[in-house]
């Protein structure tokens, strides 16, 4: 027999009552000021149990009783709760916690490295261009209203320009409606940008670093390769994703612990990452080939910007975050192309 | 503390004041172990166990919040809240999908939101409170769709003047808090107009300060720390309004011989926002579950419950099961009235 004590409802009013429960094969007794109540087991709902949460015990018509001691009703119920019992048997060891905590680790790493990008890439296979043609005008809104003005070269530098990309971009038929922005912008040196959609910005600085044509195709080349492999719809959905499996992990959470999710979330997603970055290049040397040009060019506009960048920030801490690394590697393998 | 059994003696003497601090019980390290083996279970099941996971986890929480020394109850079952979460999560691909395909129509679904909105508010609240009980007693939620849909209707255009939109906050938190009972026993809330937009008007004022401070600075310092000076300053206003707009609301509730004061500092509660942000983001999340039970240690730590009268004679009243659906669909478009 078991006994334990207890706090007693009657199921229609709030107040408790003191009681012994005696526990029996079949049935539980209760027994208190003015109470004695015989009542089988079967009708007994125990809830599963969570951590040292108090124990109840749902009775029929609502009555209920509430105790502490769980291990008088693990010892009545053994059997009550298949799942949820194994369940809270892993949560009370730590050993288990720390397994758990491997497993997290390893799927967080996991779903940013490759299941993101992965399920990214698939569900851009789904989304029309035009949804593309949207972020891209969404984003040029950004940079027009707030960091870029119209390039301030001349009318003949411009059309040549121009000549060039139309150059770049002549008889791809993917669907894009490929645009060259030149613009003269603030702060941000000398830089090209691909958008969702088609449209390339390229800064006047960029123009000017450039120390022949040839150079200023290559850059060029390299956004349409980011342009082609939907590079800005494929972060945007990755990170969607990321956001969305951060609620789901950190949901139920205050709503300032979502802020501190979206921390990391933003410098994950800092600009496109390096496979990313190595997809649009192997675009780009395939496709100054085609066009008769040499990927050395890329090289040697790669080596510029690199030494831009330097003088500017002194190789201080900003490049640990820069979204081109690896410059060095890139080099190679541009002189390294076929 | 009293003890419950303390109880019977007291009520024959003319019913005094009681007054009983919240307690809340929980150990962090204890909800870290139930945290992560759900969240890695949740992962091995692909969301399934969620559902599951929810529930324990607020059972934990429910149930390490005492008053009176008898704790909270959450009831909700697990199976009800899967298909309230499968029904959320099919809504939100729907919206997303005509936002991805047709951009142009998903303006439109603003529209079955905005009428749906006051429905998901309601159903959510009603579902929790029939799954929060207490001495055995459940909340229930008596709010109606149309009262609510009133409510957004009449006060809801105050969204778009930006400075009235405390105004709306403040009548939707007591058309929530009117419509609770616990039992048979209706909330009553005092008026707490004042203190609640008193608490706005400050902040507002502040931040207002603030960012002309900030402008000022800026001419001197580099603009990202501008902007981080920035962001710091509304982290501090958030945790001002919250402070004030909990206490406001708080003090103005009874429940039969049930009161309450709430006496939370503006300043502690920043430092408490602050400190579990930057925990939480340095440790990757890993610290979410003891921000959460430090949070919720630091509330209950200064609300008291003031009791003139006894507590045990709250009757149960009948209450309609709520299906999960409201609830979970509203929590993913972040539908919700916290009292």
């Amino acid at each position: 027999m078991i006994e334990f004590e207890a706090a007693y409802y009657d199921g229609r009013t709030s107040a408790s009552k003191r009681v012994r429960v005696r526990g029996y094969t079949l049935a539980i007794q209760i027994i208190g000021d003015g109470l004695r109540l015989d009542v089988p087991l079967g009708k007994v709902r125990v809830d599963p149990p969570v951590g040292s949460t108090r124990r109840a015990l749902h009775l029929p018509d609502g009555a209920q009783l509430q105790t502490d001691d769980h291990r008088a009703v693990e010892a009545l119920f053994p059997r009550a709760h298949a799942l949820e019992g194994w369940v809270h048997a892993l949560e009370r060891r730590w050993l288990y916690a720390l397994a758990a905590i491997a497993f997290v680790a390893a799927f967080a790493w996991w779903s940013v490295v490759d299941g993101l990008p992965r399920a990214a890439k698939i569900v851009a296979g789904f989304v029309p261009t035009t949804v593309e043609v949207n972020l891209g005008e969404q984003s040029l809104g950004f940079f027009e209203r707030n960091l870029c003005g119209p390039s301030t070269l001349d009318a003949a530098r411009q059309q040549a320009l121009q000549q060039r990309f139309a150059r770049l971009t002549a008889g791809l038929a993917d669907g894009y409606a490929y645009r060259l922005l030149p613009r003269a912008c603030r702060g941000i040196g000398a830089n090209a940008f691909a958008l969702p959609g088609g449209t390339v910005v390229m800064t006047d600085a960029l123009v000017k670093l450039a120390r022949n044509d040839d150079q200023i195709s290559a850059v060029l080349a390299h956004e349409i390769g980011h342009v082609r492999h939907r590079h800005g719809l494929r972060m945007a959905l990755q990170a969607a994703g990321l956001a969305a499996l951060a609620t789901a992990v950190f949901g139920d959470a205050t709503s300032i612990t979502s802020l501190a999710t979206t921390l990391p979330t933003a410098l994950l997603q800092s600009g496109y990452s390096r496979e990313a970055e190595a997809e649009a290049d192997d675009y780009a040397f395939q496709r100054l080939r085609e066009i008769g040009l040499s990927p050395k060019a890329f090289a040697e506009i790669m080596l510029l910007l690199e030494k831009a960048r330097q003088k500017t920030s002194g190789g201080g801490p900003k490049d640990y975050f820069s979204t081109h690394p690896a410059t060095a590697k890139r080099i190679e393998r541009a002189l390294a192309a076929p | 503390m009293a003890l419950p059994t303390d109880q019977g003696a007291a009520a024959n003497v003319s019913d005094p004041v009681k007054r009983h601090p919240v307690e809340f019980t929980a150990d962090a390290g204890e909800y870290f172990r139930i945290w992560i083996v759900n969240l890695a279970l949740t992962i091995v099941t692909l969301g399934i166990y969620s559902a599951w996971a929810k529930v324990r986890k607020r059972r934990y929480f429910y149930g390490h919040t005492r008053v009176d020394g008898e704790s909270f109850e959450y009831r909700a079952n697990p199976i009800a809240i899967l298909k309230g979460r499968l029904i959320a999560v099919a809504a939100i691909a729907v919206f997303y999908a005509v936002g991805y395909f047709a951009p142009l129509y998903q303006a439109l679904l603003w529209i079955p939101l905005a009428i749906l909105g006051p429905w998901l508010l309601v159903r959510s609240l009603a579902f929790n409170a029939y799954n929060t009980a207490y001495r055995n007693v459940r909340f229930r939620f008596e709010g109606t769709y149309k009262a609510c849909l009133k409510v957004v209707l009449v006060y809801g255009w105050l969204v778009f003047t930006g400075i009235l939109y405390p105004y709306l906050k403040h009548r939707l938190i007591r058309f929530a808090a009117e419509n609770h009972c616990y039992g048979t026993t209706r909330f009553e809330i005092a008026d707490f107009k004042k203190p609640f937009i008193a608490a706005y008007a400050n902040a507002y004022g502040l931040g207002f300060v603030l960012i002309a401070a900030v402008m000022g600075l800026a001419i001197w310092v580099k603009s990202p720390f501008a902007i981080g000076l920035i962001y710091i300053g509304l982290f501090l206003l958030f945790g001002y309004i919250r402070a004030r707009t909990t206490n406001a609301i708080w003090n103005a509730v009874r429940i039969g011989p049930l009161s309450f004061e709430s006496s939370l500092r503006a300043r502690d509660l920043i430092w408490l926002y602050l400190s579990n942000l930057l925990a939480i983001a340095f440790t990757l999340g890993l610290a979410t579950p003891w921000a959460q039970v430090r949070a919720m240690r630091y509330r209950a730590s200064k609300t008291t419950a003031i009791a003139s009268g006894p507590l045990d004679g709250f009757a149960e009243g009948q209450a309609q099961q709520v299906s999960a659906a409201g609830e979970e669909v509203a929590e993913l478009f972040d539908i919700d009235i916290a009292l």
